[in-house]
């Protein structure tokens, strides 16, 4: 049975960490999900990366004879560049209309769902629209897909890009001191595991070197995770919004708020 | 939701923590530098290694004839069952004679050797094969650079002619400019006119000398691009060349082969001609003996490269360059990452099936894992944690 969503308590929801579950269920049809390794599965992609892949080998061999003729630092960048420029450009050639065609059909069936926001399938543990059949069909079809005829509605699920967050000087800095206790400590616990006895004794070293890491971990990076987590959690107040994931598991519509959690921790 | 929370609170979570770390230890093991070894150690070790190859091709290969005699015989008993159910004496039908042991033994020898030695011989081909398309690749680019530097080398040329060209040309107009220069009665305003008119002549060439080295540039990337696409359907052309030639030396020896078998025992020849029904079921026992055979070679083959792949690693840690488990550590290894791979499933179709009940029972339209805020919505870890634990109690 489903129960209706009361502005009231969302609002009491908004302010307070622990709500009884009847009180706060909302109510959401306009979210839909896609099994995006069934796409990529399909004959054109499947026949498309193959392609590409040759083409990749073929590149391999003129790019290991190109610096092979090079002389100087600059020469090498140069020819890396020009290569990857190549690879580039084959990869839009052969993938390109295939990925509009899905992004298309993707838009035409999440309109004819009315959804406001589709999410990868892997992120599903119950509920939500399955839209996979209805884009491959129309993907596998030999008709043109249209336009949607409207952009898709406002939608109360965000989504926050996580590698666009984790490229501030504050992370890099903390990662980079994690990897450097990591090398740090591997000699140390290199030399622990030669001179342990027996496999239980080594997985026990192992497991002593793990928790080491773990624990500088989130010595290092917690503080600056919860302070992004706060932030996101602040903006998806602002803007009336239930949840918010992602970038990387939406594949249609959702409402970004990344510039906007970006400026937060930069206040 | 959190997913990977409400893993490691499952009941079976610690079996797999202490697989996770038995896996880890194997491969930290594995990436620690090893004292090096004198040339005549690694020379022995590398014999063994040989040794054992040679000896996973033989017991695949005697595996795989092995597996081939077994079906062929027990196909020969469905379809003749098949062909005396209807009334048809299996000898008129063209089904042989059963063979006896020792035949049958002396067949075995035979086609294991057959298989052998086509399995060397496919292998130094496709060696050769391999060599012949990649020594074609690198001469066909290396032509195509030649081509392509020949022609830039012209370009270059031809620009410094005209270069040459044009100073030639307005030499003694510059000259006759310069010596106005030198005459000290030249006004500020005649100085002025005669540095416009050496100004002139120095862009008119500069223009005409940049005008034809945009022209080249572009005609060079033209070229280039020309070269990569004929290089490109050269190699394609030559690549599919020998690969025909290849697969028809390889068909060629086959056929030798099959004959070869075929020759240790020869069927009677048919005279009756067989009702439409009967051939069909005679079909489809052939279809279903030859995927059983197919699956059974399949698993002997795969077996015999996840060997190779072991004594391939041992190979490479031999000479220095390898970071993986190998030997009894890698078939320990893998035995570890099965079991790690089936308890992993198991955990986390318990933890989705207890989520999915959970949320009809509390009546949520939707349950997402990895959120990075949920303002209006019910983090349900704690309640599917509670749930899990109160099962194994």
């Amino acid at each position: 049975m489903k129960r209706r969503y009361i502005a009231t308590l969302l609002l009491l929801f908004g302010l307070s960490a622990a709500i009884a579950p009847a009180a706060i269920a909302a109510d959401l049809t306009d979210v839909g999900f896609i099994d995006q390794s069934a796409l990529g599965n399909l004959p054109a992609f499947v026949a498309a990366n193959a392609q590409l892949n040759g083409y990749k080998n073929q590149l391999n061999g003129q790019f290991a004879a190109a610096m092979r003729g090079a002389k100087t630092d600059a020469d090498k960048q140069r020819i890396s560049l020009q290569f990857q420029q190549e690879f580039s450009d084959k990869q839009n050639e052969l993938l390109g209309p295939l990925y509009q065609r899905t992004q298309l059909a993707i838009a035409n069936v999440s309109s004819a769902h009315k959804l406001s926001v589709v999410v990868d399938k892997r992120i599903v543990i119950y509920g939500g629209q399955d839209i996979t059949n209805d884009v491959i069909s129309a993907v596998r079809s030999s008709a043109a897909i249209p336009q949607p005829q409207a952009s898709p509605p406002a939608s109360p699920i965000g989504f926050v890009d996580q590698s666009a967050l984790a490229n501030s000087a504050d992370v890099k800095s903390a990662s980079n001191q994690l990897q450097q206790f990591q090398a740090a400590q591997q000699p140390i616990y290199a030399k622990r595991f030669k001179d342990a006895s027996g496999d239980v004794a080594k997985q026990q070293v192992m497991a002593d070197y793990n928790k080491a890491v773990q624990d500088e971990q989130n010595k290092l990076l917690k503080p600056l995770v919860d302070q992004t987590k706060n932030a996101t959690a602040a903006v998806a107040r602002g803007k009336n919004l239930l949840l918010v994931i992602d970038r990387a598991d939406v594949v249609f519509g959702g409402t970004d708020i990344t510039q906007d959690v970006q400026n937060a921790l930069n206040k | 939701m959190r997913v990977d929370d409400a893993i490691k609170r499952d009941p079976l979570y610690p079996q797999l923590d202490q697989l996770n770390n038995a896996i880890a230890a194997i491969n930290f093991e594995a990436s620690l530098p090893h004292a090096p070894l004198t040339p005549a150690q690694i020379a022995a070790q590398t014999k063994d290694l040989n040794t054992q190859l040679q000896a996973a091709q033989t017991r695949a290969n005697a595996i795989i004839a092995a597996k081939q005699q077994e079906y062929t015989q027990q196909e020969h008993d469905a379809e003749v069952t098949a062909v005396k159910a209807a009334g048809i004496d299996p000898a008129a039908a063209g089904l042989g004679q059963v063979m006896n042991a020792t035949s049958a033994r002396q067949a075995q020898a035979a086609a294991v050797a057959a298989q052998q030695g086509y399995a060397e011989y496919q292998r130094g081909i496709i060696a050769q094969d391999n060599a012949a398309m990649q020594s074609v690749a690198q001469q066909l680019s290396r032509a195509a650079d030649d081509k392509y530097r020949a022609r830039a080398e012209q370009y270059q040329q031809n620009e410094s002619d005209l270069s040459l060209k044009l100073a030639q040309e307005d030499s003694s107009q510059r000259m006759a400019l310069r010596t106005q220069l030198s005459t000290l009665a030249l006004s500020v305003d005649q100085r002025k006119s005669v540095n416009d008119q050496l100004a002139a002549l120095d862009k008119k060439e500069t223009d005409q000398l940049s005008s034809l080295r945009n022209a080249d540039a572009q005609a060079l990337a033209a070229y280039r691009k020309q070269l990569a696409d004929q290089t490109s359907a050269q190699i394609r052309s030559q690549q599919s060349a020998i690969q025909a030639q290849t697969g028809a030396k390889l068909a060629e020896r086959r056929n030798a082969v099959g004959a070869q078998l075929r020759g240790l025992g020869s069927a009677p020849v048919p005279t009756v001609s067989l009702p439409p029904d009967l051939r069909r079921q005679l079909g489809q026992i052939h279809q279903e003996y030859a995927a059983k055979f197919q699956a059974d070679a399949q698993q002997a083959v795969e077996e015999y490269q996840a060997t190779k792949s072991d004594l391939d690693a041992q190979f490479a840690a031999l000479h220095g360059q390898g970071t993986t488990a190998t030997g009894a550590a890698a078939v320990q290894l893998r035995a570890l990452q099965k079991r790690q791979a089936q308890l992993q499933a198991q955990i986390q179709d318990q933890v989705q099936r207890e989520a999915v009940r959970l949320a009809k029972q509390m009546g949520f339209s939707l349950v997402l894992d990895d959120v990075q805020a949920a303002n209006g919505g019910y983090d349900l870890t704690n309640d599917l944690i509670h749930d899990l634990e109160s099962q194994h109690e």
